[in-house]
């Protein structure tokens, strides 16, 4: 291993050693790739968070599924997933920065030469791919429980979780950045991200909702995609505006 | 004067007021209990200078 | 000179109140359908543009405590916020009363009365974060950058009733409806007296932050000394 790295000055005024610090978009992009496979690699070796996510998002089904009858629950199928995803999604995210605290890892993380944008996208990006998995197989066992044929509009299906998922991962991330010093963190953060996440979550499900039951989306639903892309864009942004403040303090 | 509904409408009003008198209650009480606290703390600072 | 300023405000705005009541009861006419309960709205929506207000100076003053550090800011943005609050609550509780009278309903999901709700747990949700915190400058730092999250459920609150077919009517006195201008007028008045009314109780709370201030640098004080 090449230890030439650790010889260099390594200081802000120092000029363009670009092996220290990666210049322009694919810089930060190359970074937030590694932060998020770090966390992945991390999390799939012990897969405590995931295992505890997809196992609350099964029982939650189950609940549910004795709580109401069929036909109700057919016309909430959006509603149920989507409650489903965001509780699960939690239990996910709640690890996300808190995992950093033990060993100083946080304020390694903070130190390094890495944009706070680029590691907010990363840990985001991680969280996203845990959160689609528990999604991902939440589905199938959804579909047999309460014998749903959900496949029929899969592709725009798959569209709505990705653009939901998203917004529930970036406000989820970020409130896991913000709360991660502060007690009670465990309740603090569903009781800031729900009520955050309610627009985005209230376009998901109506959305969800449309494409389970088979309908296309076309027409008054479309107002609602519109919201959920608005919703995406404007948390990102002000996310990653403002991460660096919460991170540094 | 057209008074159906009249008790609804005096009990919005009430309600209204209400929450904002609860408010300035809630502030009183604060104050009280600051002035307090900073009372006791410069008591304990001059106790302090006193036996140095 | 604070004393001062708190006491004419206090005093104009009793004068307005006052003026308020004898106008809402007496000189007012009758809606057609609602009866008296449609004089609620004197309060209702001043109280609403009040807390709207109120969640603006606070997103203002968050940015500028990120930008300038100074604690002053960080006052004023959980003093406002809380008044806010207050006022918010005073909104959604007339607003359910008069729901109930002429939709039969204390409540109903539609896209005004869901994202004003979720404006005010967000608040809270604000306050639930200071107390959770209890390092000053962190504290600070955090809350204002939840503040700023926070603010964007408010143009959702205020442009609902436009996006969305809602339970909630259409915008009444921006609507260019036909309402007669002496209603202008009484709820224009009403809305300067509850501003009034919410500056008072925004300067009587950031006194208090200022002593609470005092009490943690003298506690500081005292400990080191010790």
């Amino acid at each position: 291993m090449t230890t030439t790295a650790t010889t260099r000055e390594v200081s802000p005024g120092s000029s363009g050693h670009s092996a220290v610090r990666p210049r322009g978009v694919a810089g930060s992009a190359r970074q937030a790739l590694v932060i998020a496979a770090k966390d992945l690699r991390a999390e799939l070796r012990t897969k405590e968070a995931i295992n505890a996510s997809l196992a609350f998002a099964v029982v939650i089904l189950l609940l549910f599924s004795f709580a109401f009858d069929e036909d109700l629950l057919r016309k909430m199928s959006g509603g149920l997933l989507w409650i489903v995803f965001a509780f699960a999604g939690t239990l996910v995210l709640n690890r996300s920065f808190a995992r950093e605290l033990p060993n100083d890892c946080l304020d390694a993380l903070i130190a390094a030469p890495i944009s706070a944008p680029a590691l907010f996208l990363g840990k985001a990006l991680g969280n996203f791919l845990l959160v689609m998995a528990v999604e991902l197989v939440s589905l199938p066992v959804y579909g047999i429980f309460y014998n749903v044929r959900w496949t029929t509009q899969f592709w725009p299906l798959m569209g709505v979780l990705a653009l939901g998922t998203w917004g529930l991962t970036v406000i989820g991330t970020v409130f896991s950045a913000l709360t991660v010093n502060i007690r009670l963190r465990e309740v603090m953060l569903p009781l800031l991200v729900y009520p955050m996440m309610i627009p985005g979550l209230m376009a998901a499900m109506k959305l969800t909702t449309e494409l389970v039951a088979g309908q296309p989306l076309e027409g008054d639903v479309l107002i609602w995609l519109k919201l959920l892309i608005g919703f995406d864009v404007i948390f990102t942004a002000l996310s990653v505006a403002l991460v660096e403040t919460v991170l540094v303090g | 004067m057209d008074t159906r509904n009249f008790t609804y409408m005096f009990y919005g009003f009430l309600a209204a007021w209400l929450i904002l008198v609860v408010y300035v209650v809630m502030l009183v009480a604060r104050e009280r209990s600051i002035k307090k606290e900073l009372a006791r703390l410069k008591d304990m600072v001059e106790g302090q200078e006193r036996a140095r | 000179m604070r004393e001062k300023v708190i006491y004419v405000l206090g005093a104009c705005a009793a004068i307005l109140l006052t003026r308020n009541l004898y106008s809402i009861f007496m000189q007012l006419p009758d809606e057609a359908s609602q009866g008296m309960i449609y004089r609620i709205i004197f309060f209702h929506v001043p109280a609403a543009m009040t807390a709207m207000l109120a969640a603006g100076v606070a997103l203002v003053a968050s940015v500028l405590f990120l930008i300038t550090r100074k604690f002053q800011y960080d006052a004023l943005a959980v003093s406002v916020t809380e008044v806010g609050l207050a006022f918010l609550a005073a909104n959604l509780v007339t607003g359910s009363i008069w729901a109930r009278i002429i939709w039969g309903i204390w409540w109903t999901w539609d896209a005004r009365l869901t994202s004003a709700l979720v404006c005010w747990l967000l608040y809270a949700g604000y306050l639930m974060l200071r107390h959770a915190i209890e390092e000053p400058t962190q504290r600070a730092s955090v809350a204002a950058v939840f503040n700023i999250f926070a603010f964007a459920d408010v143009p959702i609150v205020i442009f609902s009733i436009k996006w969305w077919r809602t339970q909630h009517p259409q915008p009444v006195f921006w609507g260019g409806g036909s309402i007669e201008p002496a209603m202008y007028l009484t709820a224009g008045l009403n809305l300067v007296a509850l501003v009034m009314l919410g500056v008072i109780l925004t300067l009587i709370r950031l006194r208090q932050e200022q002593t609470q201030r005092e009490i943690d640098s003298l506690r500081r004080y005292a400990h080191a000394v010790a």
